[in-house]
């Protein structure tokens, strides 16, 4: 079977099976390997990326669902090499550790700011509570989304 | 999609239903709201957040799992997933008087969605979920839910409550629904019984509720044990009051 779908803005073709989870063919067939596979349940996060513009658990995702449809990974934030305001601020603030669940948080975020570019900290914390980050950085990552919602 | 990490068999077939148009509608019409069966969560959310009398629905589909899961997770689904004793949605619908147009091969079937609790696990798999029609009034409604972190999580217990009020404050009519504390959940109709007839008052409702709460048998969980999700009802029951005097 072949089934098209939109990524970063590039028409590709899948050769998977249309249960496949949609992570699985972005990091083992178009070797996008940002988005990031740790439970498989929908609980971490680490997976996020936009469908049509809003974040999804791409491990739960079946590829046939998505014949059609846009998809975004982190792999776009950075354009033209340029690091998008969200992730400019995060690495100002030095807050990736090992870095499993950043892909995941930075498209929660993105999405988020877009909606709510003047968030306060309590709502910040609630758009991440999909996100889990196994190194617990939390507190500092919050820090660094609240700074990015002053500066706008 | 689960089914490998957990060592399961998949189904033998999947049908995809996302993308029929018609079940992705959400129509607010004079009397009734009806919702397709594939509109999701975080759909619902957005389209009722205005409406006072759906608040219920619309709190249970903002709160619950987290964005990236209300995104994709929808109102069918919730509904339909009978090993799913946590579901949000159903509480909040039950309080809500919603009715379901159940759809096959050989016609289509309208029933609450109390009947459809007790049939769901015998439908036929040639039969979908075709929309969900949630009935207009003036009442007011809340959805509290206990997850035991602040949220991302199922909750423990849920208490969705729908009220009239009449100009004096008293309650008209009331809906009870109890969430996650039994396999399956269902109306606390000795509960919205004593509402009935008196203004809402939170500690009088708690009393109530502690009084009947022997009503309900827990079920056992990995994230609470049975007596624990009855024990914390009452609780639930007052600020599901306060917050419906709040709103009114
Ligand atoms: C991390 C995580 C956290 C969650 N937290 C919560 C929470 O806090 N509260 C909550 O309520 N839920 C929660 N959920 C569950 C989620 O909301 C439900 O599983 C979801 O609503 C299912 O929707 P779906 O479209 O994915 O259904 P599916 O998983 O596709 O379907 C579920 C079942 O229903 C059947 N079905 C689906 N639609 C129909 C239809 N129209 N007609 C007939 N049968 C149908 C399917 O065949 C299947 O058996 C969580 C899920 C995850 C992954
Ligand atoms: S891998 Fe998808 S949410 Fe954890
Ligand atoms: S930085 Fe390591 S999991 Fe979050």
């Amino acid at each position: 079977m072949s089934l098209r779908l939109v990524i970063n803005g590039e028409d590709r073709v899948s050769r998977a099976e249309p249960l496949t989870p949609l992570v699985d063919v972005l990091r083992d067939e178009f070797h996008l390997t940002g988005a990031k596979v740790a439970c498989r349940e929908g609980f971490c996060g680490a997976c996020t990326v936009h469908l049509d513009g809003q974040p999804v658990v791409s491990c739960l995702v079946p590829l046939g669902t998505v014949e059609g449809r846009e998809v975004r990974t982190v792999e776009l934030l950075a354009t033209a090499g340029e690091l998008s305001p969200l992730q400019r601020i995060m690495e100002e603030h030095d807050v990736v550790q090992c870095g499993m669940c950043f892909p995941g948080i930075l498209m929660v975020l993105t999405s988020f700011f877009q909606e709510h570019p003047r968030a306060e900290r309590d709502e910040i914390k609630a758009a991440l509570v999909g996100n889990i980050c196994r190194c617990t950085g939390y507190e500092h990552l919050v820090d660094a989304a609240v700074a990015l919602a002053k500066r706008s | 999609m689960r089914a490998p990490l957990r060592h399961e068999r998949r189904d033998l077939s999947y049908v995809a239903i996302s993308r029929i148009d018609e079940l992705r509608r959400l129509d607010i019409l004079d009397r009734e709201i009806s919702i397709g069966a594939c509109v999701t969560h975080a759909e619902v959310a957005r389209s009722l957040g205005a409406l006072p009398e759906c608040r219920a629905l619309a709190q249970a589909a903002a709160n619950s799992a987290n964005p990236a899961v209300r995104n994709v997770a929808t109102i069918g689904g919730n509904l339909c997933a009978s090993a799913f004793a946590a579901a949000d949605l159903v509480p909040a619908l039950l309080c809500l008087d919603a009715e379901l147009e159940i759809e096959g091969a050989k016609g289509s079937e309208r029933m609450t969605v109390k009947r459809f609790l007790e049939v769901r696990t015998d439908i036929e798999p040639d039969r979908l979920v075709r929309r969900v029609i949630v009935p207009r009034t003036t009442r007011r409604s809340v959805h509290i839910r206990l997850p035991l972190r602040k949220a991302g999580d199922y909750p423990v217990a849920i208490v969705s409550l729908a009220a009239t009020l009449n100009p004096a404050g008293v309650v008209e009519s009331a809906r009870v629904a109890v969430g996650s504390v039994e396999p399956v959940a269902r109306r606390w109709e000795q509960l919205e019984t004593n509402l009935v007839g008196q203004s809402l008052d939170p500690r009088r409702a708690t009393e109530q509720a502690e009084r009947f709460c022997a009503d309900f048998l827990g079920r056992e969980g990995v994230e609470a044990p049975g007596w624990y999700r009855v024990k914390v009802l009452p609780s639930l029951v007052r600020r599901a009051v306060l917050a419906l005097q709040e709103q009114s």
